[in-house]
């Protein structure tokens, strides 16, 4: 693997990291409620089917 | 007083059928229904699962319930109010059908006191416009404190839907010398009553076929209102019906609940009374006060006369009186000298542990990281792509996962104790202390749940009535010294003490002073808050003290297990991505070739922000290697190991082969040779670590639970300035004394 090869596939690595690190900080965090003890809009849906 | 109309109307509601669900029928309340007498069947909406609430009184088995009913992970625990967050799940009856449960946090009363009883409160009354009002109720009750346990089920059967009681730790009642009649018990209640042990999966089927009945009674469900008080209840009712748009069953709960709590806007929360019944309520109690009557005394004194009938009926005294088992133990354990005694060798046991039980495990795992790392430098040609999987992969994210074992046991023992009891009696003595600071006796639980992770604890901060308790409690938590600490004292401990250079007690010593630092610290600065910023009465705690269990090693196994998963999934995400930039930034730009590693990071993105930082760190015996470790840390605390093993953990000895990170850091050095990782700066890093707020998530979860960017910002500067402060008055001293 020459080294061009290994600082590019290295670079794209970088940039999938920051990516996903991003990604992870702006999405809303998934949980069971809203934090105030209320259920999930899922869960909501579900019950209204 | 049988002529009570409250008291009447309650009673003929007392066998009335009815089906919910996947059955045709289904309760509603009428507005002819209007004196609460009557619950009219009706056909019922499409079937859908039926929706089962459970309640209890704190610290009754109700989480245990809930996850042997539902199949749930969840966290249990062995003392009261650790269900912050209100958790569903499916369950299935014995015939197949699915039933939604919905577990509510637990309260002692629907008069609610606390942010986590007025959910429960609010969900019980329908009036989360999020959530639909339970068809039915399932009350856990402890079997071995019935008459207390009963209050809440009491107020529960107010509500007029089909409840089951479900009464628990049944195992215990036998060894409390206690035998209940449940015959008579059912009979007077007029609802199935269902022995079980939640915790050995005792009574579940039981349970479940009563959860499928679809002819699951109302109760037989009489009690004397005192008579001055009735008329009262029966205006409210009204009014809350006509003029606040309640449904009538529930306007005679929230009207008996109104007369149990002298602050009328606590009970009516985030439904705020209109006009006209606000004038009803002020003037009946301007009368009761002209007539000297105790209006919220003499509801609860009838509620607990009534029960105290029926306990005096069911329960019965089976063995010989005098101090039980529990007893015995908490004279010891809860002693104002044996107590603190127990409470340091519990501490010991555990960090000692720690350090011997995991070493070989950790050694395994540092070895196969070498290794890895070794193979790779073999097997792959010099470049930047193995250079990132060397350097920042596995010099980064893999080091962080050699502190699994500790981690694991440390969770191990928190769980021991949680299960055991033991917890709650921790929790007794260390008010005596808190209350000498202030703090609310309530925080103990968020405080020591902080020490496995400040978001539970701050999250369990819901059960503090208190506002500025409650603020106090969250501005404090992150002091508690974390699991994510652990690693990075660890490996400054690590660096501090070469191997077999000192005996494991002083290590032990060192990482329980740390422990010590951040609860005086928590401590301190709840004085402090309490006199200054945040000025209040301290309240009292009330707090109940289990019975002693067994622990049940499956949920102890499954909870480590959860931890791990969590552990590694921190591991292979955030800090598997901090590693891979953080390498880039110390890659990059790229120096000259030939220009030794160290060089190459002095060089590059990450040296020059540090160095811009030097002379901020400088004071406190940092230098820019260490502070790359240090901001990359704001993530999470434990990117400051994966960091110093992207920053030192480039060293290889003679041979050229890489060097552990223990030895890397003993080897660093200051440009004039002097070493950097001294006794002085590795005490001080640790020292800095239990002081600074270093945790993106725990932020996120402050600015959620205050709703407050201010307090929020506050915690960051006055945790991080002291942080600051601290490590520049240790390390300037230390300079100072010849260290």
């Amino acid at each position: 693997m020459s080294a061009q090869f290994q600082t590019i596939i290295a670079l794209a690595l970088v940039a999938l990291a920051v990516a996903l690190l991003v990604r992870g900080a702006l999405r809303k965090k998934k949980s069971h409620g809203h934090g105030c003890g209320c259920p999930t809009d899922e869960f909501k849906a579900r019950l209204k089917r | 007083m049988s002529d009570d109309p409250i008291t009447s109307a309650a009673s003929p509601r007392s066998d009335r059928p009815v089906s919910v669900g996947g059955g045709s029928l289904d309760v509603r309340t009428s507005s002819s229904d209007m004196a609460g007498a009557t619950a009219t069947p009706r056909l019922a909406a499409p079937a859908r699962p039926p929706v089962y609430a459970l309640v209890g009184n704190p610290n009754c088995g109700k989480s245990t319930l809930f996850n042997a009913l539902t199949g749930l992970k969840q966290k249990v625990g062995n003392y009261p109010g650790v269900t912050v967050e209100r958790k569903v799940g499916t369950a299935y009856s014995q015939h197949g059908q699915p039933i939604q449960i919905i577990d509510l946090p637990g309260a002692y009363s629907l008069a609610a006191r606390s942010p986590d009883e007025a959910v429960t409160r609010d969900v019980l009354l329908g009036r989360r416009a999020d959530t639909p009002q339970p068809d039915r109720i399932i009350c856990i009750v402890d079997a071995t404190n019935l008459e207390r346990n009963l209050y809440l089920v009491h107020q529960v059967l107010d509500l007029g839907k089909p409840v089951v009681v479900v009464l628990n730790m049944m195992d215990l009642l036998a060894q409390a010398g206690l035998q209940i009649r449940l015959a008579r018990l059912q009979h007077a209640l007029g609802i199935p009553v269902i022995p079980c042990e939640a915790v050995n999966g005792k009574g579940l089927i039981e349970l479940k076929l009563a959860l499928s009945r679809q002819d699951l009674p109302l109760a037989r469900h009489a009690w004397d209102v005192p008579a001055p008080i009735a008329p009262a209840i029966a205006e409210l009712q009204a009014s809350l019906h006509q003029n606040d748009g309640r449904p009538p069953l529930v306007a005679r709960a929230e009207a008996l609940l109104l007369l149990t709590d002298l602050d009328a806007v606590r009970v009516a929360g985030s439904s705020p009374l209109s006009v006209r019944t606000t004038e009803i309520l002020q003037n009946w109690k301007k009368r009761w006060e002209g007539e000297g009557i105790d209006w919220a005394g003499a509801l609860v004194n009838s509620r607990y006369e009534v029960i105290g009938r029926l306990c005096a009926e069911a329960v019965q005294q089976a063995g010989a009186t005098g101090p039980s088992a529990s007893d015995r133990i908490d004279a010891v354990v809860t002693h104002p000298v044996w107590g603190w005694l127990v409470l340091g060798v519990t501490m010991a046991a555990l960090f000692l542990s720690i350090f011997t039980l995991a070493q070989y495990p950790m050694d395994w795992i540092d070895g196969r990281v070498t290794a890895l790392a070794e193979w790779l430098r073999g097997a792959m040609p010099a470049g930047d792509l193995r250079a990132l999987l060397t350097d920042g992969v596995i010099s980064g994210a893999g080091r962080v996962v050699e502190f699994l074992p500790q981690i694991l046991i440390l969770y191990f023992f928190i769980g021991l104790l949680e299960d055991t009891g033991y917890m709650a009696r921790a929790a007794f003595i260390m008010d005596r202390v808190m209350s000498r600071v202030g703090l609310n006796g309530k925080s103990f639980i968020p405080l020591l749940s902080s020490y496995a992770c400040a978001i539970p604890g701050i999250m369990a901060t819901r059960t503090i009535e208190d506002r500025k308790d409650r603020l106090i409690t969250i501005l404090v938590a992150p002091l508690m010294s974390c699991s994510a600490r652990l690693p990075v004292y660890l490996l400054m401990i690590a660096a501090l003490f070469p191997a077999g250079s000192v005996p494991v007690l002083t290590k032990v010593g060192l990482m329980m002073g740390m422990y010590a630092l951040g609860t005086a610290a928590a401590f301190g600065f709840a004085w402090l808050f309490k006199r200054t910023l945040l000025k209040g009465e301290t309240p009292v705690m009330i707090m109940e003290l289990p019975p002693y269990r067994w622990p049940s090693l499956r949920s102890l196994a499954l909870r480590m297990l959860e931890r791990a998963g969590l552990f590694l999934r921190r591991a292979g995400t955030i800090i598997l991505g901090v590693s891979i930039v953080l390498w880039f930034l110390t890659a990059y730009p790229k120096a000259s070739a030939g220009m030794p590693p160290e060089q190459q990071i002095a060089h590059s993105f990450a040296g020059k922000v540090g160095r811009a930082l030097e002379p901020v760190l400088r004071p406190l015996g940092f230098d820019w290697r260490i502070g790359i470790a240090i901001v990359s840390s704001f993530v999470a605390r434990e990117v400051f190991v994966s960091a110093t093993g992207v920053v030192f953990g480039v060293q290889t000895d003679s041979g050229g082969n890489l060097l552990p990170l223990r030895d890397a850091l003993q080897r660093a050095v200051w440009p004039d040779g002097r070493a950097l990782f001294t006794p002085l700066v590795c005490l001080n890093l640790m020292i800095y670590f239990v002081l600074a707020m270093q945790c993106l998530s725990t932020t996120a979860v402050v600015r959620r639970e205050t709703n407050s960017w201010g307090w929020t910002l506050f915690q960051q500067v006055y945790l991080s300035a002291t942080a600051w402060l601290v490590a520049f008055a240790v390390y300037q001293t230390g300079r100072a004394l010849g260290f």
